[in-house]
C-alpha cells in the first residue's frame, strides 16, 4: 500500500513526504518546548500525548480535506483546541450519535454485520455519519495513512536509537 | 488511489455502456454484443464519472443499457479492435437504419451501411418486427454510438428490421430476445419518439466533455448527436456518436415502460451503480439495470443469467465481459427498483471489501464479510495502537531534535521510501554531532524493556487481554494508562521512570535499575 501512485510520485508532493515534514516539525517543536530533562512519568506521558496528537494531526493535515475521516479528525482537533485540554471530543461524538442511530436503523439489510460495522465506525474518525459504502472507502484510505504514519514513526525511532 | 481510479474507470465504462442507450433491454435487448463494447470505451473517460453524477434522470435510465461486450473490450483499448470495429460498424449500420427512420436529426450519423447483418443484434432490440423504424431513432443512435462510423445505415425498410433483429439477436446468442413483441416495439417506438427528445436533451453533444453534455437539458433531436459524443471517451472522437446513440436508446427503453416513475427510480439506482462500479468484471457485468417492464426483464433475465453466470467468474463467454454498470433483474428475483438498487449497493460494498482485502495483510484466506470486517477492525486497531506505542517511544527516546536532525531524518525517509517498516538506516556520522546522547548499552535494553516488561505487566490486566488479538503489537494500548487503573499506573510509573532514566543516561539511580526487572 505504500506503493500507491501518490507515494511513488515526486517526494515533495506525496502524502508521505507531507506527513514527514509536518510531523518532524511538530516533534522539533515539542522537544523545544518540553525538553526531556525531567524524567517524571507525568511529563513523559504528557509528552507522549502531545506526540500522538501531533502525529494524527500531521497526517490529517497532510490529507487535508479530501477525505471524510480527515475532515472529521480536523474538526475534532479544532473543537479540542477551543475546549479545555482535558475535554475530549465529546461534543462531536454526541452530535454524531444521533446520526449514527438513524443510520443504523436503516441498515437492516446488513443484518449480522451491523456489529462489525459499528465497530468500524468507532475506529474510523467521522465514521458515525457514513453509510457502509463510504465507510469502507474511508477505512481503506485510513488504513493507508495509518501505515504511513507507523512507518515514518518507526523510522524516526530507529534513527534516534541508532544515533546514540 | 489506483483502485479508486480503476473503479471509476470501470464504472465509467459501465455507465457508458448503459448510456449507450441500450435500454433497449426493455426489448429484452441486451447490448451485450462485442460491438457494444465500443460504447464502453467511451466511458473510460474519468470525467465521465462527474458527468454521470450530474446527468439527469435520463442518464440513469441509459445506464441501464447494456453495452457489456463492447464495453469490456473497449475498456482496455478505448476502442474495439479491428474485428470489433467491423462488428460495430455493422451494428451501427443497423442501428442507424432504425434510427434513421425516426426523427433523429443525426441523419449524418446514420449512414447506410451495409453492415446490417451483424448489427442486427443491437438493432433487433430496437427494431421490432413492426415497422416503425422512424420510432427507433434511439436504437439507431445506440448503434451509431457504438460504431466508429458515424454513418449508419438509414433505416430504409421496415421488413429489414425484423431480419436484422433476428440476426442481431442471434449474433449475441440472444435468441430469446429476438422476440421483441410488437407491443414492446410499439411501446418502444412510442417511447422513442417521446424519449428521443428527452434523451437527446440530456445528452448534449460535447466531444470529450461529458460533463457538459450531461448538463444540457432536453434539446431537440439534433442533440442526439451530442449524445453520441457524450458517451465518447476521450480517446474516441467517434465514440461520441456511439455514446449518444447508446444514451438515447436507454432513454427510449426506459420510457417504454411507460412508467416513468419506475424508470426514474431505477435510473437513480443506476447512477449509483455506475459511478461506483468496481472494475471487477463479475460485479460489473452482472448488472444490468432493468428499467423496463417485466416482460422485458424476463427476457433480459435470460441473457442476464447467462451473462451473469459467466461474467461472475471470468467473463468472456457469449456475452463478453462488460464494464458497464448494468443492473438487471436476475432470474427469479424481484425487478422492482428497490431490489435493483439494493443489489447495486451490495455489489459496491463487495467491491470495496475486495479492495480492503488487498490492503489488509492476511485477509486472503478469510471469506465472508463478517470475518473480513473483523480482520479489518483488528488491523485498524493494531495500527492505531502501533501509532500510540511509537509515539510513546518517541516521547521517551527522543530528547533532542534540532533542525539538522530533522533534515537528516527527512532525507533518510525519502531515501528509504517504499522500504518496509522497521529497517535500520545507515547512521551518518554527522548524526552523532546532533547531540543525541544515548548510552548505547542502555538504549537497547530500554527498548526491549519497554516491550517485554510492559507487555508482561499489561497482559496481567484482563482489560487488556482483548487487545492482544494481533501479533504485531508488542505493547498493549497505552490507553490503558489513562484508564486510571492504579495497578497499571504503578507498573507504568515504575518502568517508565526507570526506562526514562536509563534512556537519558542522565540520572541513573541504582534504585531504578533494581526496580526495572
Amino acid at each position: 500500500m505504500m506503493n500507491t501512485p501518490q507515494q511513488v510520485k515526486n517526494p515533495s508532493t506525496s502524502l508521505k513526504s507531507r506527513f514527514i515534514t509536518r510531523f518532524l516539525g511538530a516533534l522539533t517543536k515539542i522537544n523545544a518546548e518540553d525538553p526531556i530533562s525531567s524524567p517524571s512519568p507525568t511529563r513523559i506521558f504528557q509528552r507522549y500525548r502531545r506526540i500522538k496528537v501531533a502525529s494524527n494531526k500531521s497526517m490529517a493535515y497532510s490529507v487535508r480535506s479530501r477525505r471524510i475521516w480527515s475532515r472529521a479528525m480536523l474538526s475534532r482537533f479544532r473543537s479540542r483546541r477551543s475546549a479545555f485540554s482535558g475535554r475530549r471530543s465529546s461534543v462531536k461524538t454526541t452530535n454524531c450519535t444521533t446520526i449514527n442511530v438513524t443510520i443504523n436503523e436503516n441498515k437492516t439489510a446488513k443484518g449480522g454485520l451491523d456489529m462489525q460495522t459499528d465497530e468500524l465506525r468507532e475506529l474510523v474518525p467521522g465514521g458515525e455519519a457514513m453509510d457502509v459504502c463510504n465507510l469502507l472507502d474511508e477505512t481503506a484510505h485510513y488504513i493507508k495513512c495509518l501505515t504511513t504514519q507507523v512507518q515514518v514513526m518507526r523510522k524516526i525511532v530507529d534513527f534516534c536509537h541508532l544515533s546514540k | 488511489m489506483e483502485k479508486d481510479q480503476v473503479f471509476m474507470g470501470e464504472g465509467l465504462n459501465r455507465a457508458a455502456a448503459v448510456q449507450a442507450g441500450w435500454n433497449s433491454c426493455s426489448f429484452g435487448m441486451e447490448m451485450e454484443t462485442d460491438e457494444l463494447n465500443c460504447v464502453g470505451s467511451c466511458f473510460l473517460n474519468p470525467k465521465w464519472h462527474n458527468s454521470m453524477d450530474q446527468s439527469d434522470p435520463f442518464e440513469s435510465a441509459l445506464s441501464s443499457m447494456v453495452c457489456s461486450p463492447a464495453a469490456s473490450n473497449a475498456g482496455s483499448t478505448n476502442f474495439p479492435a479491428s474485428g470489433d470495429n467491423t462488428m460495430m460498424t455493422d451494428l451501427i449500420g443497423k442501428l442507424g437504419n432504425i434510427c434513421n427512420t425516426g426523427d433523429i436529426s443525426p441523419q449524418s450519423l446514420i449512414k447506410p451501411p451495409n453492415n446490417n447483418n451483424n448489427c442486427s443484434s443491437n438493432t433487433s432490440c430496437y427494431t421490432s418486427p413492426l415497422d416503425s423504424p422512424p420510432k427507433l431513432n434511439l436504437s439507431m443512435m445506440g448503434g451509431n454510438q457504438i460504431l466508429k462510423h458515424p454513418s449508419l445505415v438509414p433505416v430504409s425498410a421496415d421488413p429489414g428490421f425484423a431480419e436484422r433483429a433476428a440476426r442481431f439477436s442471434c449474433f449475441n446468442g440472444l435468441n430469446p430476445q429476438v422476440g421483441v413483441t410488437e407491443a414492446e416495439f410499439v411501446q418502444l417506438t412510442r417511447v422513442s419518439t417521446n424519449q428521443s427528445i428527452m434523451v437527446t436533451g440530456s445528452q448534449v453533444h460535447v466531444p470529450d466533455s461529458n460533463k457538459n453534455t450531461l448538463q444540457d437539458g432536453n434539446s431537440c433531436s439534433d442533440k442526439r448527436n451530442s449524445r453520441l459524443s457524450r458517451c465518447s471517451s476521450p480517446e474516441n472522437g467517434d465514440s461520441k456518436d456511439e455514446s449518444s446513440i447508446s444514451e438515447q436508446i436507454p432513454g427510449v427503453g426506459s420510457s417504454i415502460k411507460a412508467q416513468n416513475d419506475a424508470n426514474a427510480r431505477k435510473r437513480k439506482s443506476m447512477p449509483r451503480g455506475k459511478a461506483k462500479e468496481t472494475p471487477s468484471p463479475a460485479a460489473a457485468e452482472a448488472k444490468i439495470a432493468e428499467e423496463n417492464n417485466k416482460s422485458t426483464a424476463k427476457r433480459s433475465k435470460q441473457q442476464n443469467d447467462s451473462a451473469k453466470a459467466e461474467n461472475k467468474e471470468n467473463p468472456k463467454p457469449p456475452e463478453p465481459p462488460k464494464d458497464y454498470i448494468h443492473v438487471r433483474a436476475r432470474r427469479g428475483q424481484a425487478t422492482d427498483s428497490h431490489s435493483l438498487a439494493e443489489r447495486v449497493r451490495r455489489e459496491k460494498i463487495s467491491e470495496r471489501m475486495k479492495f480492503l482485502q488487498d490492503l489488509v495483510p492476511g485477509c486472503n484466506k478469510v471469506t465472508g464479510k463478517a470475518l473480513m470486517l473483523d480482520e479489518i477492525i483488528n488491523y485498524v486497531q493494531s495500527l492505531q495502537r502501533q501509532v500510540e506505542f511509537l509515539s510513546m517511544k518517541l516521547a521517551t527516546v527522543n530528547p533532542r531534535m534540532n533542525a539538522n536532525t530533522e533534515a537528516l531524518l527527512s532525507k533518510d525517509m525519502f531515501r528509504s521510501r517504499g522500504s518496509l517498516p522497521h529497517s535500520h538506516y545507515p547512521m551518518d556520522s554527522s548524526a552523532l554531532a546532533f547531540g543525541l546522547r544515548y548510552q548505547p548499552q542502555q538504549g537497547l535494553p530500554m527498548n526491549n524493556g519497554i516491550s517485554n516488561d510492559t507487555q508482561i505487566k499489561f497482559s496481567m490486566n484482563p482489560a487488556n487481554a482483548a487487545l492482544h488479538k494481533t501479533q504485531r503489537l508488542q505493547l498493549p494500548p497505552v490507553d490503558g494508562i489513562s484508564d486510571a487503573n492504579p495497578q497499571i499506573g504503578s507498573f507504568w510509573d515504575d518502568d517508565l521512570q526507570s526506562i526514562v532514566q536509563m534512556g537519558f543516561g542522565q540520572n541513573q539511580p541504582q534504585s531504578c535499575q533494581s526496580k526495572h526487572s
